[in-house]
């Protein structure tokens, strides 16, 4: 396998699903239904996996795409809180970026809160 | 808290139920079609709902026993609409003894935001339970939160405001 062949894969459950692509070092995932109670493990679990590959093929950055993410509970975005954290005290470091909806207002609401937990890595885009 | 019980309202549901995990997305769907047609912006519905599904959460994780209450009551005031979410359940001791710690931190917070940030930052280092779910209701909701109890039970109430749509 190649340093730049990708080796996640897209995950899901009932209500969620999450598709990586890789495109140079630019690494994107694209989040598709609730992140409620059903997907907290998954979520999880694949943030884990995501700060693995970031390290193994020197991600730029992380793109998280949540244009069609119709919510997150709290314990979804406690994931994503110690993913951040993780990669603000990693010795490598990559750029995370939130592409928001503004269709879904709650998305600008808690994601500056991320974005204030680390505002030299992460940043907030909105998208069409 | 504001007596709401005195005027009519435009939504008012009260639930007796058995709480599961997978009852919440219905529940919101729900309650998004009943508060729709009177709120007049996308903001102030997103806020109410986020509100209400970690409410419902809290008792899905945290309730004993068989039968929690949810209520939603929503009513229109001069200044615009008043959003009252309540939960009743049954709760374990050291749940009851946390979540009252929680609330009493929280009530204490003279900046829900700022302290909402402080407990973001004190949960990075913890890998359990998130701990952020009933801090997000003021920060992320703009709705003030209060408590009360009765012997095992736990009383949250969430109260906040949103413009009214106007028809016609």
């Amino acid at each position: 396998m190649s340093a730049l062949q990708l080796s996640l894969t897209s995950v899901g459950g009932e209500g969620f699903q999450v598709t990586p692509t890789l495109t140079d070092f630019n690494l994107r995932l694209v989040f598709i239904g609730s992140g409620d109670m059903n997907a907290t493990g998954v979520i999880n679990e694949y943030l884990k996996l995501v700060h693995e590959e970031a390290l193994r093929i020197g991600l730029a950055q992380v793109s998280c795409d949540f244009k069609l993410l119709t919510f997150m509970n709290s314990s979804c975005f406690k994931s994503f809180v110690v993913w951040i954290d993780t990669v603000k005290n990693s010795e490598v470091r990559y750029q995370i970026v939130f592409l928001t909806n503004p269709a879904l207002p709650w998305q600008r609401r808690s994601l500056e809160a991320l974005r204030r937990l680390a505002a030299n890595l992460v940043t907030i885009e909105t998208i069409a | 808290m504001t007596d709401l019980d005195d005027a009519p309202a435009l939504v008012s549901l009260t639930l007796s139920f058995r709480p599961l995990a997978n009852q919440i997305g219905p529940l919101r769907s729900l309650l998004s079609d009943l508060c729709k047609p009177h709120v007049a912006d996308a903001d102030g519905l997103s806020r109410l709902l986020l509100a209400a599904h970690e409410l419902l959460e809290n008792i899905v994780k945290y309730s004993v026993g068989d039968m929690a209450e949810f209520h939603l009551r929503l009513e229109a005031k001069a200044t615009g609409l008043l959003i009252r979410l309540r939960t009743k359940n049954r709760a374990a001791p050291e749940r009851m003894a946390d979540a009252r710690w929680r609330l009493d931190a929280l009530a204490a917070a003279h900046d829900p935001i700022a302290h909402y940030d402080e407990l973001i930052r004190e949960s990075a280092g913890r890998r359990d339970v998130s701990g952020l779910g009933l801090a997000r209701i003021p920060a992320e909701s703009e709705m003030e939160l209060f408590y009360a109890t009765e012997q095992d039970w736990l009383i949250l109430t969430a109260e906040g405001n949103a413009s009214e749509r106007v028809n016609g």
